[in-house]
């Protein structure tokens, strides 16, 4: 017995981490969609499932919702086109070239998310560098209008996000013995059948987790839509928070964040149900 | 099936030299073993012949034509690796029928074949396992497998045996010998293992340092080793310092060693000193004055089967031989040991 209580010890720093920071928060806000709504104060006295219903029928919640999850799969898909190559480079390289590129790819991260958001303003505006180099190359007559847009948060989320897609892919490429590619050539496979048939499969193991990394991420982002993005397309996390914070109504704001994170674990749930087998096989 | 042929193949990394200028050939259906220590450069040498990495200098033909420029997808060679490299992901049936999905062929012919090689390597029944559900020398069997169903026409093995316990070494030793030797395919062979070498190749090229230093068969090998390298390389050795005195025609030399003069075979010219092979199974202990040599015995190990003696003899030079090990070694240690100079093989002291 007294051996066993050390064992215990060390495991509960993480257990009451888990318990105070993610089970009772989320306790709390599913609680909290269940609670009517009362203007003035937080939440009135009873218990309703009328937000949920509200939310369901709501042309625009769901509107939203659909918009986000399609949104952060194209994001996802985006970054893992992006990655994979990045990710194979990094694999392929050792000392100091590999520590700059680890630094390249961490780079996003280095850099606070506002000044990030504000870099990528000053970038696009339209009397911006970007549109000053693109002009006085003769590649446009007119300056881009790119701020405020959709492809603009896109492509700066894929930038931020790119490092949770090469980090897994990396570690999963230099995990594939390189004999096995030299077997796959002198079978007669040609580079893409060997990428294909088996590069491809056995980086799975990086691939799966950088797509639910960045999915979630993705789904769940909010600062840089609402920086970049401007107020012509609404998202799910930015009805969350001017509900929450504009309209001050925490029951709905609740039921509309326990709603996208269902609808994100689901996604992620069937992902990893569909890949299972996948992965079953290609498992170190 | 076809016959290599290599000439002067160079290899640089760096400052160091892995190739310098091996020239080897096979014919066709021959096996060739390549044998050294670890970095005489007998894995490069395959890995070129492969095409995994390029030459520096020098070429490799086959058939006559020049395949540096053919790249290793489009070389036909069969290849097993050391660690096998097996696809992981893939089960038994995948993995031998990966090299015909680029060839020619349907389905069903590609079902055939791969059920006709796996029957051949015995592992029929086991088409559905992974990779990580067998055995090291039933995976072992399927890389033979998957690198023999393409009919290649030269079959690269990489110490093969390296990772098998040696009761399974013996077995697919034996197997890799008779598929070769039914399909007729010309074989490379890498391996540090001397007796793996004598028991498989036709041919063996004993390396060092990048340079082959004998290439023959296994028996010219042992029996006529070209250098002191080589002899004790491929079986046990013992070396006598001889004084050559003169050369008495037709291959055979007058010489003192190891306290007496002996007569003895070696493939000249000496001038002066030399070396003189004497393998154990060539030297015995004798007492009916047969001997041309004494010694005293200074350590003696019962084996079971035999015993085996270190002899120092008169001019200092030990020597190690067995005698069966029922017979008494007398008390004062003093014997008489008998060379059989037709198993003996004089050699240069130096190679240049």
């Amino acid at each position: 017995m007294t051996r066993r209580l050390p064992r215990l010890a060390l495991g509960l720093p993480a257990v009451l981490l888990l318990l105070v920071f993610l089970i009772l928060p989320y306790a709390e806000m599913i609680t909290m969609s269940f609670r009517t709504s009362q203007p003035g104060t937080m939440h009135g006295a009873g218990f309703t499932a009328d937000h949920y219903r509200n939310v369901m029928s709501g042309g625009l919640y769901l509107g939203a919702l659909a918009r986000s999850l399609l949104l952060a799969l194209f994001i996802t898909l985006a970054c893992l086109v992006v990655s994979y190559p990045i990710a194979w480079h990094l694999s392929r390289a050792s000392g100091r070239k590999a520590l700059l590129l680890y630094a390249c790819v961490a780079s996003p991260l280095m850099i606070g998310v506002l000044i990030r958001n504000f870099g990528w303003m000053i970038i696009v505006n339209v009397d911006g560098p970007l549109n000053r180099v693109l002009l006085s190359l003769g590649l446009i007559d007119r300056p881009l209008r790119l701020l405020f847009t959709q492809g603009l948060v896109a492509l700066a989320l894929v930038h931020v996000f790119t490092p949770f897609m090469v980090l897994p892919i990396n570690n999963a490429l230099r995990n594939i013995n390189p004999a096995v590619i030299e077997a796959s050539r002198s079978l007669g496979a040609s580079r893409f059948a060997t990428f294909w048939k088996v590069i491809l499969p056995l980086s799975f193991p990086g691939i799966q987790p950088g797509l639910i990394l960045v999915f979630v991420l993705a789904t769940a982002a909010y600062v840089t839509p609402a920086l970049l993005g401007g107020q012509m397309v609404t998202m799910m996390p930015t009805l969350v928070v001017q509900t929450l914070v504009g309209t001050f109504d925490w029951p709905l704001g609740a039921t509309l964040a326990v709603v996208m994170a269902t609808a994100a674990l689901i996604a992620v749930v069937v992902f990893s149900l569909a890949t299972q087998r996948l992965m079953e096989r290609v498992r170190a | 099936m076809s016959s290599l042929e290599i000439s002067a193949l160079c290899k640089r990394y760096g400052p160091a030299v892995a190739l310098d200028g091996v020239s080897l050939t096979a014919g066709q259906g021959e096996l060739v073993s390549l044998l050294g220590p670890s970095g005489c450069g007998k894995t490069t040498a395959l890995r070129c012949i492969a095409g995994f990495i390029d030459p520096d200098d020098g070429d490799i033909r086959a058939n006559g034509v020049s395949i540096l420029a053919t790249p290793s997808s489009k070389r036909d060679f069969g290849v097993v690796f050391q660690n096998y490299a097996l696809f992981p992901h893939l089960n038994v049936a995948e993995n031998v029928g990966y090299g015909l999905l680029f060839r020619k062929g349907s389905k069903a012919e590609r079902e055939r074949r791969v059920r006709e090689v796996l029957e051949q390597v015995q592992l029929v029944g086991l088409e559905h396992r992974l990779p990580r559900e067998l055995s090291g020398g039933q995976q072992q069997r399927v890389a033979l497998a998957r690198a023999l169903v393409i009919q290649p026409r030269l079959l690269l093995l990489d110490e093969p045996l390296a990772n098998l316990d040696a009761r399974l070494r013996d077995d697919v030793r034996w197997l890799i010998r008779d598929v070769q030797q039914a399909s007729r395919t010309t074989a490379f062979y890498v391996t540090h293992d001397q007796a793996e070498a004598m028991a498989i190749s036709d041919k063996i090229a004993v390396m060092k340092n990048g340079k082959v230093a004998q290439f023959a068969s296994p028996r010219e090998i042992y029996q006529r080793p070209a250098e002191r390298y080589v002899a004790s390389f491929t079986g046990e050795a013992n070396f006598l310092a001889a004084e050559v005195e003169r050369a008495l025609g037709g291959g055979l030399f007058r010489v003192r060693a190891g306290g007496a003069t002996l007569d003895v075979r070696g493939a000249g010219p000496f001038a002066g000193s030399a070396v003189l092979l004497a393998r154990p199974e060539s030297l015995a202990i004798v007492t009916d004055g047969t001997g041309q040599l004494e010694g005293r015995v200074v350590k003696s190990v019962f084996l079971g089967a035999v015993q085996h003696c270190e002899v120092v003899l008169r001019d200092g030079a030990s020597v190690r031989l067995g005698t069966p090990p029922d017979r008494p070694l007398p008390a004062d240690g003093t014997v008489s040991v008998r060379l059989d100079v037709d198993r003996t093989w004089l050699m240069p002291d130096a190679v240049p």
